[in-house]
């Protein structure tokens, strides 16, 4: 099905304009503009951005009884869009048109985006900087140059940091799972430098001697017999090896504790929030006086500040915090958001996502990385063609 | 001029629904054919009874079209987006207690709180091309509780009208958020519940809905009415 794109009466020819110029401002960096529907498959979206967003998000029902939304956004359709046509890469798409959310808060629900997403492109530095130069010089397009923060974060510094310092890999991954979501960091921050009191009160005596064991045979026979008494498939869901697997490592960190000194360097790292371009002194400061290294996240880090750099880009003008990532699971690395200096909404945001084409569908793993523009706000602002 | 009260149509919750209005001085006649969805206050003028089930008086409560109801807290907070403001519980009745909670499978032996349960459905994409889901009736619960709650997104939710114990085994979800009274049935499907699992503590209330729409002598009965039903709560 393929619905036209709905015009709003009240369109004047000034905006027409700026929309014009800006599609094909963007389309003219290599990024050809494409299409997609209105109405799509809700699936997609509540797999990936998770359940929460059907408060969010304007949901039918097809005939055939499947889900179907209005497009929250262009990101994933335009991702299922190539996979389907079984696009080459690496390749570029550009969109603008109409998206639509709802907040209880807001009677505004139709909102106009576009943006660019670049798939499959090897050289995930120079990537990221050009999502994010294009990103500016749009918003130049749009009259807007000066007057602008940027601030930049990048959650493989992070992931780096957490492995440098020893940390057992359940707390690595409960940590990375919070980050972008400062509370909930907090919180799970507060929880793994408690002592671990009764962590495992409720343990069986025999399974807790066979995980301390790390007799991962042994638990599986018995996860399994369990299943079978449940009427569980061991293949429909998880399996009694990967049950065993988590209570081994349970057990084995049940009685650590985050010590003070990686606390400490863990806080040491996510209050870092200095500009671009001091960034990665920062990082290296911090690196030499708790004796971890970044590895390859920094080298990337580095790299695309370069790239920033060959850009055009002002790295002293651009804001990095360690802390600022999105708290959802396909955003691997580099984020990024812009909004007036005086202060207000995201006029442009975006970032890496290389976990949701695989998500979606794709055979192999393809790296990605876009912005969107919200050109409501840009235009209420006094953006408008040069 | 009337107001309208809705109360269970059958069962134990609408024996114990009568029982409390009378002690509250309200006394429900039932018509004398029992099938008959009839009902009257005649001591009360102007009030109506109307008997439906438990979820349609939720669902009518939502809507505006009764005033007062008489229906499970599990129902009115699944129905009824509580920042909404529109729907106040005006007593607890303390009869059809129940809980709303999450359970996993007793195989799970490495899963006792929703910290575990976090870990086992962040990684579960990777290990199974999907993610976990969670048979439920309660949407709106399970969504507040595991994502505002708890900060756990990568789960989705499969709808489940009855013998959500069941789901599981019949391979159409991983766990379960249920309502039990006294957890066997759960049990008896090998199903155990989480330590910090409890996402409401469920039991039959009487509940207003809220309105700037009725005359000064409806207005007053309401709160004639919520008067008396406080009085009689324990």
């Amino acid at each position: 099905m393929r619905v036209l794109e709905p015009g709003r009466a009240e369109v004047s020819a000034a905006a027409m304009t700026f929309e014009t110029d800006l599609a094909a401002a963007l389309a003219a960096r290599d990024a050809p503009r494409v299409a997609v529907d209105v109405l799509v498959p809700a699936d997609p979206y509540l797999d990936t951005a998770g359940e929460s967003l059907r408060r969010r998000i304007f949901l039918t029902r097809g005939e055939s009884g499947e889900d179907l939304c209005l497009r929250p956004d262009f990101t994933i359709p335009v991702c299922l869009r190539h996979i389907e046509a079984q696009g080459v890469l690496p390749r570029r798409y550009s969109y603008l048109g109409l998206v639509f959310r709802q907040h209880r808060r807001e009677r505004e629900t139709e909102f106009r985006q576009a943006g660019i997403e670049d798939l499959g492109e090897p050289d995930v530095a120079a990537a990221d900087a050009r999502a994010l130069a294009d990103a500016l010089a749009a918003l130049a397009t749009c009259g807007l140059a000066g007057d602008l923060t940027t601030l930049v974060g990048d959650q493989a510094l992070f992931e780096a940091f957490l492995a440098a310092l020893g940390l057992p890999a359940g707390w690595q991954r409960r940590l990375i799972r919070t980050f972008g979501d400062d509370v909930q960091l907090a919180s799970a921050l507060t929880r793994l430098s408690r002592p671990a009191e009764d962590r495992l009160a409720g343990l069986e005596p025999e399974l807790h001697a066979l995980a301390r064991a790390g007799d991962r045979g042994g638990l599986s026979a018995i996860v399994r017999e369990r299943m079978e008494e449940g009427g569980l498939s061991p293949h429909a869901g998880r399996d009694p090896s990967e049950i065993a697997a988590r209570l081994i490592e349970k057990v084995a960190i049940a009685e650590a504790r985050l010590d003070a000194a990686a606390l400490a360097r863990l806080k040491a790292f996510l209050a870092i929030d200095c500009s671009l371009a001091a960034a990665s002194g920062e990082l290296r400061r911090l690196a030499a006086e708790s004796g971890v290294d970044f590895g390859r996240a920094l080298a990337q880090f580095e790299a695309r500040n370069a790239a920033l750099a060959a850009a055009g880009v002002d790295l002293a003008a651009l804001d990095y915090r360690a802390a600022f990532g999105r708290p959802l699971d396909y955003y691997t690395g580099f984020v990024f958001e812009i909004r007036p200096r005086a202060g207000g909404e995201v006029l442009a945001g975006g970032g890496r996502y290389d976990r949701l084409l695989t998500y979606l569908g794709a055979r192999a793993p393809v790296p990605a990385v876009g912005f969107s523009l919200w050109l409501d706000r840009i235009e209420a602002i006094g953006g408008d063609t040069p | 001029m009337s107001v309208t009260l809705a109360i269970p149509s059958k069962g134990r919750l609408k024996d114990d629904t009568i029982e409390r209005l009378a002690a509250a001085g309200i006394r429900v006649a039932l018509d004398e054919d029992a099938r008959s969805y009839r009902a009257a206050a005649p001591e009360i003028e102007g009030l109506d009874v109307i008997l439906m089930s438990a979820s349609e008086i939720a669902r009518e409560l939502a809507a505006g079209s009764i005033d007062f109801g008489v229906t499970g807290l599990d129902l009115l907070h699944e129905t009824i987006e509580e920042a909404s403001g529109t729907v106040e519980v005006v007593a607890e009745l303390g009869f059809g207690h129940a809980d709303v909670v999450v359970a996993v499978p007793e195989a799970w032996v490495d899963v006792d709180g929703m910290d575990d349960l976090d870990d086992v459905a962040a990684g579960f994409r990777q290990r199974h091309h999907r993610r976990m889901r969670i048979a439920t009736k309660y949407r709106r619960l399970t969504e507040g509780f595991f994502t505002r709650r708890h900060g756990i997104q990568t789960y989705r939710i499969v709808e489940s009208l009855g013998a959500t114990e069941a789901a599981p085994a019949a391979g159409t979800a991983d766990i379960v958020v249920d309502i039990t009274t006294t957890g066997s049935t759960l049990r008896a499907n090998r199903l155990k519940t989480l330590d910090d699992g409890l996402i409401l503590a469920s039991q039959a209330c009487i509940a207003l809905r809220k309105s700037a729409m009725r005359d000064p002598p409806e207005a007053a009965m309401v709160t004639q009415l919520c008067r008396m039903l406080r009085a009689a709560a324990v």
